[in-house]
């Protein structure tokens, strides 16, 4: 039976449709399910497989990006986040969803699920939104169920508030050891794999995030998220020079993510 | 345990960390430099929140970190000032806040993160402040002349601090913004038995926008028995307005609302012909009937001129939408708020059409002064840098955070928009033909009985008298209640809400709150059914006190008006519950006739329906064709070297430069639609034509998005200025492969004055324009069958300040939706491989008039604009538009790029641009189009119709093959180098090096200086 996902919607997020889309078209069935719905008991995280957080810009980014939504869920959602992670269920979070599950302390994450942020994404070096494109690279020892086997993908980022950091450089070693440091910006003209710990130039990194961590999972692999936007590379006419590739017309590079979840949960 | 209510100050900044800089301030030092040219070592920033609750201490103190400050990137204190905390003391210190009543959305936001931790909380007030801390500030530069560039006077507060304070920790502090008490003020009434001078002195005192015509229309409305009788049934005064119902009868009938201009009757008279003709309407004649016409042969024209915005068919599930809007003398007075709010209010138009309309994409074009204007500027405006900053910052904020993509635009400089800029919002929805009750959803339904929901935000005293406002010139008198902050979450959160209602079948009909709020909305609606009755005192506010007439015409944004079935109101208002939007009841649909208001028992105003929508008075106008007088286009002798440092120059030229810097930072590929971006190439730094986008998800139809606008043609005539509008947005579109069989237009005029008054002496010319630039439109929309499917006119494009009176030049922006039947076909500018064949589309002229290089030449000081403007053939273009986009689908053209500002040399340079390569042109053929063309002509002039085409030498014949007949020059090839050259008949006439073009290209316009 297909895997039912929850894709959250309200407050700003704005990047639903998309990120239904993709879960579709990995083969998923798939849900808008309002945060209040969780909130107020009229839908129940146990009733689905994956949980999904869009990009957008809950409650305007306003006192930092995914800091009002993850107080949310935090406050409001506590325990049936903790069971659905706890259970063994995949969990994504892209952009503003990443911002939210890092500062609700989802990501990197502990064992125990404490709900501690423990990390933060703050505004870009430049101080300024951008919508470009990057190169990302996977880290192939990660134990990251969302990106196994891929390698690097091309994909946007459309961020202001993007530039992975903490306050504790020793759990940047821990990480990076643990294989939770799994998605990293790389110069495209590099050959595979590459990437490495000296910030890159920007806009090569577009926010010099350290390390150029563009993305981070949990201990377990489970939880996932990501600055950069997989579900806007759905197809490949969506890509960023296409019309000067010769390549056959079809599924784009951001789709082994969102196949990586469903294949997960059916072989679970 | 009750606690006392008292106000406490939070505030947070970057932690010291190594590789963590603190952005915010780096972001105000770049700004100093590049806008004002001030030196600055460095600059803190300290985000404020002012909290008024009757938390314990305790509590307060867990708001820190768990709301305020992020524990890991931030420090954050309570009610002990973080400037204290820095080791140096500040040389200065400023404290910026909003002026009580001004929309404060990180305060509203705040406040909600509060009640998230403490629901009991819901009085509490969050209040936010930003506070600036500079060390290093260059001699001369006084801690009130960083105010001045920080905060905008009219909306927002600044308290100051110099280094002497700073030393002795004496730091500015702005109290909390405490509302005044608003009283409420009874329905009053208005006499108008009075003389024709007092008739019009109540219309200027009251900001009512209407002229004597129009207030003598409304004396006689009263004076009539019927009406009197009928008032008297109702217990309204029945000889005399009351105030909401003269507020209500000038909104309705301002120009903003009713295009008074456009339904005008001209008389038009050419000096040149001997023309002396009468138009009724120029909007009927020269807008509507074409479409009309056309609407006769085809079966996609499914609501046009009558709705929020129109729809046409797109396939058999979906139709689509666009409408554009202009939000100019706000953005004059506040560039951030007033483009917010545009944006935020087009959507809403989008919102309104049919029973709801998904709004996909957004297009933003804007008219500034020059950014590095160094005349003196009047007092009351600001520098257009600091417009261009602010109404950028404005569209960043409205479209990213609405999940909107601006897939987009264009900016254009000329010094006359220093006194009012143009910022054109523009919009472009989706919604199913058919819901799943059977009901055609570009069709709204209500009926007698609906209920009539205002959803939302609340009403406050914020824009009162926008509508009227802006038929008015802007003075130094124009009140800040005009000016609002559009709230884009309260909107999104609105817009969810509305869909899943349509979806479930709950609307009947919908329509936004824009100009002249309820009673236009509610107006509008009541026209559909004959009647509606609505109640003042059911409507919320942000603030008790408003006055009846207030609450009834009050702009306050994100507000939809809904007609809801009695019995579907209970689903649709826990629809609102859930996502926390409020919805409420305040009136009902009636087939009375009339549309009444009541504030509670009291009543406030009843207008028959006829005579508040047909009441109004024909305008009467004269214009007057003799057209201007120039002196000619001098052009220098050069080499080629020096041409090419000539081209140098023009890509320099903000019209021409790059703006990437500054689009960059817009969202253009939410909702994973984007097929051709705003910037394509191997660097993807080379500009786009149209926008191409796949809205349905997967799916491989496309739309075509795209601009034309042309405004310094009007310097020479108005109608060349028009057509080149309306082919610069379809060649365009034609560029990207744009199906031709479906294309729509929006007309978006925007005027000067073109009345003729003491104030206006040259009335009846700016008239003779308009009249003009309306003939082009329809001429060309006819032969390009591109029906006009909605539009929009602006009409009072002046400012009189410091008694200098500055008029826009005559603008029309033409954007156009278009099919696109496979979107893996679209075609992008980029050249892209050497060795591929370049080929010019198109008959080039001797047309220099008005061109970017007649500007450039005369800013140098010899000459002037006059000269040939470009003139249009349409059949002709047409004709090479159907042949052109058929070797398209046959996937023979490599690239394809409009040339428009700068002509054939920046069009190549641009294409150029994005394949980092050169090229070598032999531009010989293109003589036999025109044997008077010189090289300034052939190499800068910007002739209609032409496009710049590559296609690779494999396809190369079947491409010459389907161009037969057409003109379509083969003038070089795409080269690996870096240099490009034009030649003719064996000579180097221009030579270039990509690289250094390319520098010139993007030094211009780059925010934080190149």
């Amino acid at each position: 039976m297909e895997p039912k996902v929850a894709v959250l919607s309200g407050f700003g997020i704005n990047c639903e449709i998309e990120t239904m889309a993709v879960f579709e078209m990995a083969g998923a069935l798939v849900e808008r399910v309002h945060v209040n719905r969780l909130v107020r008991g009229e839908a129940s995280l146990s009733d689905y497989q994956i949980m999904a957080i869009p990009g957008g810009f809950s409650f305007g980014d306003h006192l930092g990006s995914g800091r009002l939504l993850g107080n949310r869920l935090r406050f409001g959602l506590r325990e049936q986040v903790r069971e659905f992670v706890s259970s063994g269920k995949p969990v994504i979070g892209i952009c503003n969803g990443f911002q939210v599950l890092v500062k609700m302390g989802l990501l990197p994450g502990d064992d125990e699920v404490s709900l501690t942020q423990t990390a933060s994404l703050a505004l870009n070096d430049s101080g300024r939104y951008e919508n470009r494109w990057v190169t990302l690279e996977f880290d192939p020892d990660s134990p990251c169920i969302w990106t196994t086997g891929l390698e690097r993908i091309r994909v946007p980022v459309r961020h202001g508030e993007g530039k992975f950091v903490t306050d504790n450089a020793k759990l940047m070693d821990s990480w990076a050891d643990s294989g939770q440091l799994v998605a990293r910006y790389v110069d495209p003209n590099t050959t595979y794999p590459s990437s490495g710990d000296d910030t890159l130039p920007y806009p090569i990194s577009p926010n010099q995030s350290w390390r150029n961590v563009a993305g981070v999972c949990d201990p377990s692999g489970l939880v996932f998220g990501l600055m950069p936007h997989p579900e806007a590379n759905h197809s490949t006419w969506l890509g960023p020079s296409w019309t000067r590739e010769d390549t056959a017309h079809g599924e784009g590079e951001g789709m082994g993510i969102f196949h990586n979840a469903v294949r997960h949960v059916l072989q679970d | 345990m009750p606690t006392e209510t008292n106000i406490r100050l939070f505030e947070v900044t970057t932690k010291d960390l190594d590789g963590l800089p603190d952005a915010r301030g780096e972001s105000v030092r770049s700004m100093l430099k590049v806008d004002h040219g001030i030196d600055v070592l460095s600059v803190r920033v300290i985000l404020g929140y002012q909290v008024r609750s009757d938390v314990s201490d305790i509590e307060a103190e867990s708001l820190i970190y768990d709301l305020f400050a992020d524990p890991v990137i931030e420090v954050g204190s309570m009610s002990s000032r973080m400037l204290e905390s820095f080791s140096n003391p500040p040389e200065a210190a400023i404290q910026i806040g909003f002026k009580p009543g001004v929309t404060d959305n990180s305060g509203q936001a705040g406040l909600d993160g509060l009640l998230t931790l403490f629901p009991n909380q819901s009085s509490a007030i969050v209040a936010t402040s930003t506070t600036y801390a500079f060390w290093g500030v260059e001699a001369g530069i006084s801690p009130n002349d960083l105010a001045s560039i920080l905060h905008n006077p009219l909306i927002e507060r600044a308290a100051v601090a110099g280094r002497e304070d700073c030393s002795k920790g004496s730091w500015p502090l702005l109290e909390f913004p405490e509302m005044p008490p608003v009283t409420f003020q009874e329905p009053a009434t208005v006499d108008l038995e009075v003389s024709d001078e007092e008739l019009i002195t109540i219309s200027e005192q009251g900001l009512l926008a209407l002229n004597i015509a129009e207030m003598r229309a409304i004396q006689a409305h009263y004076r009539d028995p019927t009406v009197r009788s009928a008032r008297e049934a109702m217990s309204l005064p029945s000889d005399r307005p009351t105030d909401a119902e003269l507020e209500c009868l000038a909104q309705t009938w301002s120009e903003h609302c009713s295009h008074k201009i456009f339904a005008a009757r001209i008389r038009h008279t050419d000096k040149v012909t001997g023309e002396d003709s009468t138009i009724d309407s120029l909007f009927k004649t020269h807008i509507m009937q074409p479409t009309l016409d056309i609407q006769g042969d085809v079966d996609w024209l499914l609501s046009i001129f009558h709705d929020n915005s129109g729809v046409i068919s797109w396939n058999d599930d979906w139709s689509v939408c666009i409408k554009a809007e202009t939000h100019n003398s706000p953005s004059a007075l506040d560039p951030y708020g007033g483009a917010i709010t545009g944006i935020v209010g087009v959507n809403r138009d989008i919102l309104g059409t049919g029973l709801g309309a998904r709004p996909i994409a957004n297009t933003d074009v804007f008219c500034f002064g020059p950014p590095d204007y160094s005349g003196t500027i009047p007092p009351g405006l600001f520098h257009p840098s600091r417009v261009f900053r602010g109404v950028h910052s404005g569209v960043r904020s409205g479209g990213n955070e609405s999940g909107i993509p601006t897939v987009n635009g264009a900016i254009v400089f000329d010094e006359r928009y220093i006194g009012k800029p143009l910022v054109f919002c523009g919009t472009v929805g989706i919604m199913p033909r058919l819901l799943a009750d059977g009901r055609e959803s570009h069709v709204k339904t209500p009926q007698p009985g609906d209920i009539v929901y205002m959803v939302g935000g609340r009403v406050g005293s914020d824009g009162i008298h926008g509508a009227t406002f802006s038929s008015l010139e802007l003075t130094e008198e124009s009140p800040s209640s005009a000016v609002q902050i559009g709230d884009p979450i309260t909107q999104k959160k609105m817009i969810d809400m509305i869909l899943e209602a349509r979806d479930a079948g709950l609307i009947q009909v919908i329509t936004d709150n824009g100009a002249g709020g309820l009673s236009s909305s509610v107006g509008e609606m009541a026209e559909l059914t004959g009647g509606a009755i609505l109640d003042l005192g059911a409507v919320p506010l942000k603030q008790a006190g408003l006055s009846s007439w207030e609450i009834l015409v009050s702009e306050s944004q994100e507000r939809m008006t809904v007609g809801i079935r009695p019995e579907d109101c209970a689903d649709f208002e826990s629809l609102a519950a859930l996502h926390e939007v409020e919805a409420t009841a305040v009136g009902s649909f009636t087939d009375s006739g009339a549309f009444v208001v009541r504030h509670g028992e009291t009543p406030v105003a009843n207008l028959p329906i006829n005579f508040l929508f047909d009441g109004c008075p024909q305008l009467i106008l004269e214009s007057e064709w003799q057209p201007p007088v120039h002196l000619p286009v001098e052009t220098p002798d050069l080499d080629d070297s020096e041409m090419g440092a000539t081209l140098g120059r023009l890509l320099a030229r903000p019209n021409v430069a790059s703006k990437e810097w500054w689009v960059r930072s817009y969202d253009h590929e939410v909702i994973a639609q984007s097929v051709i971006k705003p910037f394509v190439g191997v660097n993807r730094d080379a500009p786009g034509d149209a926008a191409v986008i796949a809205p349905l998800q997967g799916g491989i139809q496309g739309l075509v998005v795209s601009n034309g606008i042309a405004p310094r043609y009007s310097d020479i005539d108005a109608y060349a200025m028009a057509a080149a509008s309306v082919d610069e947005a379809l060649r365009n579109a034609v560029c990207v492969g744009v199906d031709l069989d479906l294309i729509s237009g929006l007309d978006n005029f925007c005027w000067p004055d073109p009345i003729e008054s003491a104030k206006t002496p040259d009335g009846k010319y700016k008239l003779a324009q308009l009249v003009r630039a309306n003939r082009a439109l329809d001429d060309v929309c006819r032969a390009y069958r591109l029906p006009c499917i909605s539009g929009k006119d602006s009409m009072k494009n002046d400012s009189m300040l410091g008694g200098e009176k500055i008029s826009v030049p005559p603008t029309l922006l033409f954007s156009l939706l278009g099919n696109h039947h496979d979107v893996r076909k679209a075609v992008s500018s980029d050249f892209k491989k050497p060795g591929d064949a370049i080929f010019l589309i198109g008959q080039t002229h001797q047309e220099l008039g008005a061109s970017e290089l007649s500007y450039m030449l005369r800013d140098d000081g010899a000459g002037g604009i006059g000269g040939t403007v470009p003139e249009i053939d349409p059949e002709r273009n047409m004709t090479a538009y159907r042949a052109l986009t058929a070797a398209m689908s046959r996937e023979l053209v490599a690239s394809a790029h409009d040339c428009s500002d700068g002509g054939l040399a920046v069009a190549l340079a641009e294409c150029c641009f994005g394949s980092d390569s050169g090229a070598k042109l032999d531009i010989t053929p293109i003589w036999s189009d025109c044997d008077h063309l010189d090289t300034w002509g052939a190499l800068f002039g910007e002739s209609l119709g032409r496009i710049l085409v590559s296609t690779s030498p494999d396809d190369r014949k079947a491409f010459e093959k389907s161009m037969e007949g057409i003109t379509c020059h083969y003038i070089g090839d795409v080269s690996s180098d870096d240099g490009i050259s034009f030649s003719r008949h064996g000579d180097v006439i221009l030579s270039a090096s990509m690289r250094e073009l390319r520098e010139s290209w993007k030094g211009t316009l780059h925010g934080e200086g190149a």
